[in-house]
């Protein structure tokens, strides 16, 4: 995937300083990318344009910009562009795994700052909560002036948590989210699938619409171990005597399993999947989220 | 209360090589490496199992390494099984029960038993007992042991027999038994004065406390100390070992039944002839019986054999047995031996002697060459092979033998010179006055010093070659060498009365006799025997026994040593001041007990194999773990 070379490496972004710092760097790195890439016909709209669809009503569209650009933009109100986003963000004691130079928690953070930054410039509300088996802290989502800078600052300070139990805040979340929106799960949803897949479920039936960061290390796709050692469950503490070449084909055979199973049940509930290892560039994960916007807009 | 003991001890500090994997394991169980993982949930159980499997099997291994080092060290270490029930450092009471035919007479072994149960059971509490007992031999017939009532049930099993009494191989036996413990021996006795055989050897270690207990003898014994048959009668010879005078009637039985009986009046102390006749065939056997209730039992019955021995078959070589010397004073003399019943002497030239099969050859218990000059090739080749496969031969060198030709004879060259020394007033002189050839002439009556040799021939020095007699110029008279298998006997004389007087020598006939019962011995064929003294395969006990089979079967007669039959006894304070004391070596008594044990237990060469079996194992559960 030569293209993704142009991307920040997860890595180098761990060493930038605040995490405002990092978002900004990711989202602008993106978007000026973003630019230049194939993908811009999507109309990606980052403020309070949109192009021209059929069916749009053809006074709202910008003559200004068309003689500009040449394009067909229509100009929305800043009331029907503003979409409401709740990121979620799992700091159960999983995440705090990391078999490089960061953590998954810390690779969620990034993408969620990231995203929280590109919701700000496009002028939505957007909202964080972070959770384990609780609800460990809670941003109300708000486009106000500033908010991101609290959303951020509740991500730095976000510490790992005891263990996963996905299903539990996202019940109750979809209980408290009236307003229809998006929700954008970052987990590493190590929790029963079924679970999970019901409490994510209770959120269509809200009819908002849910992005899924499956963020993953990449020692847990492949299994690369080689001493025979016992392991230990971060969150359980159950350990395992295992041979890493006897078990190797197994385990992975079981995670891409499971991944299969995450792909197939929430794409039949109308739930965008996006796998995330921690070594892949986080700009990945905003091009979903993009795509997904676009397609609830 | 069996113990293990080590020879070398000092071995089993490697067993702490055990230590080595025992800590690698544990080294290694510490030091597994924990993995803190997310996924763990995804690991298949299979690898729980075969972690299990493989603590199981590492622990097996561990098991087997430490267990080979173990069983190393183990067996250079040398162990033992203490076989004696007692602790080897226990304090020891060791009875000694007197079994010979000195206690036999009526009551007196019953008495020596109630003693010797007395000395069990008086036996300190703390000391372990054993119990010995002895006649020509000494049986340890309970080692030491703390159960009373096993050495109280041997001591009423134990049974008299016909042997002699030999004192000293009880102490020995006892002081083997004692080793390094502190001990004190009863020896439960009659004190018998003959007990002290001279040849014996044995004494008491210094410190062993020793407690004679006399058990008290017959005042009289009447035995049958010899029977001899001759010309159809039998002469008995009945000795009185009491004060009184005695009388006994004698009775000679054949086959079981009496044939003849006589009394006998016996001065005391003295001993008569008494002459048997009657029923007494050429063959069989028979025994003189007397009937002596208060003395020894086993000494009032004499066997004898009545079979005369096969005579030894012996062949004279002559060059013309037809001449005026052919060999006529050898066999002469040989006839004498036994009345002509020992020796069965064939006179042959070389021509009747070529003729012979190799059979025929072997069958000769010895030869005897007088003359060599009318062996053809053949005679001379049976007579080499005779010799060299194990034959007796005699040669003289008189003028019937050719020196040229001796060593086709003989097989090897004995270094004759051809001349003939002819020397004047040359005497015979013995140089071993111990070989049986000149035991005849021990006293001065037999001396050889008088017989002259006018003429012999000079044998040149060689190696392997003894002198026997030598003639008072210094050249050797009689020689003896061995020849391949056989044994060669050289007169550089002749013996048929042509260079030398000596046939007609009175000791002519005690010399050749003597000469042939030195190359016959061992095909001689003995009939009476003499306790202790009986051949292989044939009980230690009086009494008439058939050896061999079908037509070679012939009867052998055991008899007990009349030395046993004289009742004299000495006191406790002589017997106790007659017992040698020997010095302590305890250290060494231990090592050469517990060396003996060891070897006849041999329980390294088990540990060796168990530890080859345990590394194979090792081996096989290690290829699999890999």
């Amino acid at each position: 995937m030569a293209g993704e070379a142009r991307y920040l490496d997860p890595a180098i972004v761990a060493r930038l300083g605040t995490i405002d710092l990092k978002a900004r760097t990711i989202v602008e790195g993106f978007l000026t990318g973003l630019h230049r890439s194939p993908y811009k016909g999507f109309s990606v709209e980052f403020a309070e344009y949109r192009q021209y669809l059929p069916g749009d009503d053809l006074a709202t569209l910008d003559w200004k910009v068309y003689a500009r650009s040449d394009r067909h933009f229509v100009k929305k109100y800043e009331e029907e562009t503003n979409l409401t986003c709740h990121l979620l963000l799992d700091v159960s004691g999983s995440m705090g795994y990391g078999s490089g130079p960061i953590t998954k928690l810390q690779y969620g953070s990034y993408l969620s700052g990231a995203l929280a930054y590109l919701m700000n410039r496009q002028r939505d509300a957007f909202g964080l909560i972070a959770f384990d088996d609780r609800i460990a802290s809670l941003v109300p989502a708000s486009a106000r002036t500033g908010h991101l800078r609290a959303v951020l600052l509740a991500l730095e300070r976000l510490k790992i948590g005891a263990g996963t139990n996905v299903a539990k805040p996202l019940r109750d979340l979809a209980a408290a989210v009236r307003k229809r929106g998006l929700v954008v799960l970052v987990s590493d949803l190590l929790d029963d699938p079924q679970s999970v897949l019901d409490g994510l479920k209770h959120f269509r039936y809200r009819g908002t619409d849910v992005v899924v960061f499956h963020v993953i290390d990449p020692y847990e796709l492949t299994f690369p171990f080689e001493r025979s050692a016992r392991f230990r469950d971060i969150e359980t503490a159950q350990e395992v005597m295992a041979v890493p070449s006897t078990v190797r084909q197994d385990y992975v055979d079981r995670m891409q399993a499971r991944i299969a199973h995450y792909k197939r049940e929430l794409g039949l509930a109308g739930i965008d999947y996006c796998l995330l290892d921690t070594s892949q560039p986080l700009e990945l994960g905003l091009m979903a989220y993009l795509m997904t916007r676009r397609r609830v807009l | 209360m069996f113990g293990v003991s080590f020879l070398s001890p000092l071995f089993l500090i490697g067993a702490l090589a055990a230590a080595v994997p025992i800590l690698l394991h544990l080294f290694h169980r510490k030091t597994d490496v924990v993995i803190d993982f997310p996924a763990v949930s995804l690991l298949t159980k299979a690898p729980v199992q075969h972690h299990r499997r493989r603590q199981l099997r590492e622990l097996i291994l561990l098991v087997l390494r430490v267990a080979a080092l173990v069983l190393l060290a183990v067996s250079f270490a040398r162990p033992y099984v203490a076989g004696a029930a007692a602790p080897a450092s226990a304090p020891v009471t060791v009875v000694a029960l007197d079994t010979s035919m000195s206690l036999s007479a009526p009551g007196q072994f019953a008495q020596a038993q109630r003693a010797a149960s007395q000395a069990v059971e008086s036996a300190p509490a703390s000391d372990a007992v054993a119990l010995i007992t002895f006649s020509d031999v000494a049986t340890v017939v309970v080692p030491p042991t703390s159960d009373r009532r096993t050495v109280l049930s041997a001591v009423s099993a134990a049974a008299v027999g016909a042997g002699g009494t030999r004192y000293r191989t009880a102490l020995a036996s006892a002081s083997e038994v004692i080793g390094a413990r502190d001990a004190r021996v009863v020896i439960i006795t009659d004190l018998q004065q003959t007990g002290w055989e001279a040849n014996d050897e044995g004494g008491l270690p210094d410190g062993v406390d020793l407690r004679a207990v006399a058990v008290a003898g017959p005042v009289s014994n009447l035995a049958v100390t010899s029977a001899a048959h001759r010309d159809r009668i039998v002469v008995a010879t009945i000795q009185n070992y009491g004060s009184d005078q005695a009388q006994t009637p004698v009775t000679l039985m054949v086959e079981g039944e009496p044939v003849a009986q006589a009394t006998a009046t016996i001065a005391p102390f003295a001993a008569m002839d008494v002459e048997l006749r009657g029923g007494l065939g050429d063959a069989g056997t028979a025994q003189v019986v007397i009937d002596d209730q208060a003395g020894y039992q086993p000494d009032n019955v004499r066997f004898l054999a009545l079979d005369p021995p096969p005579a030894v078959p012996i062949a004279v070589v002559v060059a013309d047995p037809t001449g005026a010397v052919g060999g006529i004073y050898l066999e002469r003399a040989l006839a004498v031996a036994d009345e002509g019943r020992e020796f069965a002497v064939t006179v042959a030239d070389g021509r009747v002697l070529s003729k012979w099969t190799a059979a025929e050859m072997a069958r000769q218990a010895a030869v005897m060459i007088l003359g060599t000059r009318t062996l053809d090739r053949s005679g001379r080749e049976r007579l080499k092979g005779y010799l060299a496969g194990g034959g007796q031969v005699l040669l003289t060198l008189g003028p019937d033998v050719d020196p040229g030709t001796l060593s086709d004879v003989i097989g090897t060259d004995l270094g004759v010179a051809p001349a003939v020394i002819r020397a004047t007033d040359a005497t015979l002189v013995a140089t071993d006055s111990r070989h049986p050839i000149f035991r005849p002439f021990l006293l001065p009556s037999g001396a050889l010093g008088d017989v002259q040799v006018d003429q012999h021939r000079r044998l040149k020095d060689q190696d392997g070659r003894t002198v026997l007699a030598r003639l008072t110029g210094g050249d050797a008279a009689l020689t003896e060498q061995t020849v391949g298998q056989g044994r060669l006997l050289v007169f550089t004389s002749d013996l048929d009365n042509q260079w030398s007087r000596f046939p007609l020598h009175p000791s002519f006939v005690p010399f050749a006799v003597e000469t042939a019962r030195y190359l016959t011995q061992g095909r001689q064929q003995r009939q009476d025997f003499t306790l202790p003294d009986v051949p292989a395969g044939v009980p230690a006990a009086p009494g008439i026994i058939r050896s061999g089979a079908g037509a070679a079967a012939r009867p052998i007669v055991v008899n007990v040593d009349v030395r046993e039959s004289r009742p004299a006894a000495t006191s406790v304070d002589e017997f106790t001041k007659d017992i040698t004391r020997t010095h302590r070596s305890d250290d060494r008594q231990v090592a050469d007990v517990a060396r003996d044990a060891e070897d006849r237990q041999r329980w390294w060469q088990v540990g060796l194999l168990v530890m080859l079996v345990a590394l194979a194992g090792e081996a096989l559960v290690g290829r699999r773990a890999a």
